[in-house]
């Protein structure tokens, strides 16, 4: 390499930092934040939420339930006790009492509720809250999309301070998901209903289809089914003892092999 | 410690002659009501040379002084008068107190600009004359507050008497016993023991003292030595920086006012920088021709410290203004100042610091866009039957705060 080249180089790095240039097969590691279950952990996510990454759980369909609203909150409920957390309610359909059943430890929750579509509000506030430290960040986005011209700057002012902070990001969207949201994120999990689960003939959980559609930090392209099991109110005892995610009861998760080998 | 102390006219009578200009030469007595039997609270020279005092019943004093005017205390005057010394002192010293008629500033240490004590005492002497629009105070800089204010009464308008350190004995020794704030029937009883001045008592022991006089025997043996205990007390008013532009001839041209906007912003950053303090909130102010002027306030996302960190709270200030007539001035206010730096943490409690500066983020949310933009939720002790009682929202509080 000549030395001129190498002194650029060397300026570029220095001015914008170290991953302003990579070389084309370096493999950066990722810092990952375990989920603590083990479908999720071992199959569909490189280890467990990447941190300083934008991680995207979309609705396959814009019809009917999809599940991602419930494994948000769910993993918002297992991140609670260990951190601090925020949730950006856009949907406006957050009930703190559901999230204590899954579990949550609410003095860690800080809700943030900044009105109905107002995105780019939202996506501000969060911002701010990453911004002074937060680890943990979900953002709820309702069915209505505003225009994106409206939250796309707020979007990548969001993610790079997801970045600079490494902190985790978790944003549930709807079908089919917009497309600066797409482009943002490092990790796409798109879910489907796959069916209610019954039991006695009444409905305990729903069972979501999860594919990872778009992957940066690892292989895209596995699918696992989860259950989701609903808790059943003011009965604490079950909550605490049973996970509101559990490993796939209806059809085991394997990866494609074809797509999972597939590059980044 | 050194602390200044200044003397002025009393902010009430200020305030009355700025409403009756035509007053300013003319014997003046301030009273809180037109009732003549409430006290006098300050006059003017020209009654004072009548013999009209503060204190005296109002009576009294129209009895000494029949041409006098009467003015009565306008208390939101006063405390705009007030709110005003307070802002501009705070540029001088790091601690202030406000009186009717005087002053107090921590000047201990070195200030940046003004490097001997002297000049620092001179730019607060200055900075006060300037706000009352008023001659220059009688200024007098010690060790103690009680001996700043003696040095004050005995300097003259327009002079500064300084106490050195360990000189405070000897300036006290000459004055009268009426100098000390005590007890009449204490100073009574010193004066009947033939101890006129300062200097008599201050030969005595403390033991002797308090033999005689039991506690208040201490608290005079600690006064004649001008020790009162006390340094400034400072209030807790709110500060306001604010840079002012005017423009020539009016403008309307929006990439002038953004220029403009930039000046403010910087000059006002760089005091940031240099008193290592952040804004929370800042007011952006058109001044128009032939209108009332044009403003827009926002709390800031996080503290700005900086120019850099407050010219995106200024330029979202600008975008909301649309100046429909000739701008005239531009003004910027940086309001609810703190440390920049944030606070000391708890060693031994984990995520401290990070869960108070969360805890900071989110009260800014709520004082931004609302109570219900930000709050945590709890379980309620005694749920209902209907889920939204389950839980009761609160707002996110700080660490420190909640620890009292």
């Amino acid at each position: 390499m000549p030395d001129s080249l190498s002194a650029a180089l060397a300026t570029l790095r220095r001015r914008y930092g170290p991953r302003a240039l990579l070389q084309g097969d370096a493999h950066e590691p990722v810092e990952c934040w375990p989920t603590g279950i083990p479908t999720l952990d071992g199959s569909l996510l490189p280890g467990g939420l990447p941190r300083g990454r934008v991680v995207v759980v979309a609705a396959a369909s814009p019809h009917g339930p999809s599940g991602r609203l419930t494994l948000l909150q769910s993993l918002a409920a297992l991140a609670s006790r260990t951190q601090e957390l925020g949730y950006v309610d856009l949907a406006g359909t957050l009930d703190p009492g559901f999230l204590a059943d899954l579990g949550a430890d609410l003095s860690a929750c800080l809700v943030v509720s900044p009105g109905p579509d107002r995105w780019e509000r939202g996506m501000a506030m969060g911002r701010s809250l990453v911004g002074a430290g937060l680890p943990w960040l979900g953002l709820a986005l309702g069915p209505r999309q505003p225009r994106p011209a409206l939250w796309d700057h707020a979007l990548a002012a969001l993610a790079e301070t997801v970045c600079k902070r490494g902190a985790v990001c978790v944003i549930a969207a709807p079908a089919p998901p917009p497309l600066p949201l797409a482009h943002v994120s490092s990790l796409t999990l798109t879910c489907a209903a796959a069916g209610w689960h019954r039991v006695h003939g009444d409905v305990t959980g729903l069972r979501v289809r999860a594919a990872v559609t778009k992957c940066k930090v690892g292989p895209p392209g596995a699918e696992a089914t989860l259950l989701l099991r609903f808790p059943r109110p003011y009965a604490g005892a079950e909550v605490l003892g049973l996970p509101s995610v559990v490993a796939p009861a209806i059809a085991p998760a394997e990866p494609v092999p074809a797509l999972a080998a597939a590059p980044g | 410690m050194r602390i200044l102390c200044a003397l002025h006219a009393h902010l009430g009578l200020v305030a009355a002659l700025r409403r009756f200009p035509e007053l300013r030469n003319e014997p003046v007595i301030l009273g809180e009501a037109a009732e003549l039997r409430l006290p006098v609270i300050a006059a003017t020279p020209a009654a004072l040379a009548h013999g009209v005092r503060p204190g005296q019943p109002l009576r009294h004093a129209q009895q000494l002084c029949p041409g006098a005017a009467f003015a009565r205390l306008d208390p939101e005057a006063t405390a705009r008068l007030r709110e005003g010394m307070c802002a501009a002192l705070h540029r001088l010293a790091p601690a202030v107190e406000v009186g009717d008629g005087e002053v107090f500033c921590d000047v201990s240490g070195q200030h940046a600009v003004h490097r001997d004590e002297p000049a620092w005492a001179t730019a607060i002497a200055r900075a006060v004359a300037a706000t009352l629009d008023a001659g220059p105070p009688a200024v007098g800089v010690a060790g103690s507050r009680l001996v700043a204010r003696l040095a004050a009464l005995r300097s003259e308008p327009g002079r500064i008497r300084r106490v050195r350190g360990g000189e405070e004995a000897g300036f006290l020794a000459p004055l009268p016993l009426e100098s000390l704030p005590l007890d009449p029937a204490v100073a009574a009883r010193l004066a009947a023991f033939g101890l006129d001045c300062l200097g008599a008592v201050a030969r005595l022991s403390p033991a002797e003292l308090q033999r005689q006089f039991g506690p208040d025997g201490a608290l005079v043996h600690r006064l004649v030595r001008g020790e009162d205990g006390e340094g400034v007390r400072a209030g807790t008013g709110e500060q306001t920086w604010s840079e002012r532009l005017v423009l020539e001839g009016g403008v309307g041209d929006l990439e002038v006012l953004l220029r403009a906007a930039r000046h403010c912003t910087e000059a006002l950053g760089a005091r940031l920088d240099a008193s290592g303090l952040a804004a929370g909130h800042a007011r952006l102010v058109y001044e128009v021709e032939g209108g009332p002027p044009l403003e827009a306030a926002e709390v800031a996302p996080a503290p700005a410290s900086s120019a850099a960190g407050a010219w995106p709270l200024v330029l979202g200030l600008l975008g909301r203004l649309q100046p429909s007539c000739p701008v005239t001035a531009v003004r910027l206010e940086l309001t609810r100042l703190m440390p920049a730096g944030g606070r000391q943490t708890d060693m031994l409690r984990p995520g401290d610091a990070s869960r108070d500066a969360v805890a900071g983020a989110a009260v800014r949310l709520r004082a931004r866009f609302g109570d219900t933009a930000a709050r945590r939720p709890r379980l309620a002790l005694d749920p209902g039957d209907l889920p939204e009682r389950r839980y009761v929202w609160e707002a996110p509080t700080l660490a420190a705060a909640a620890r009292g």
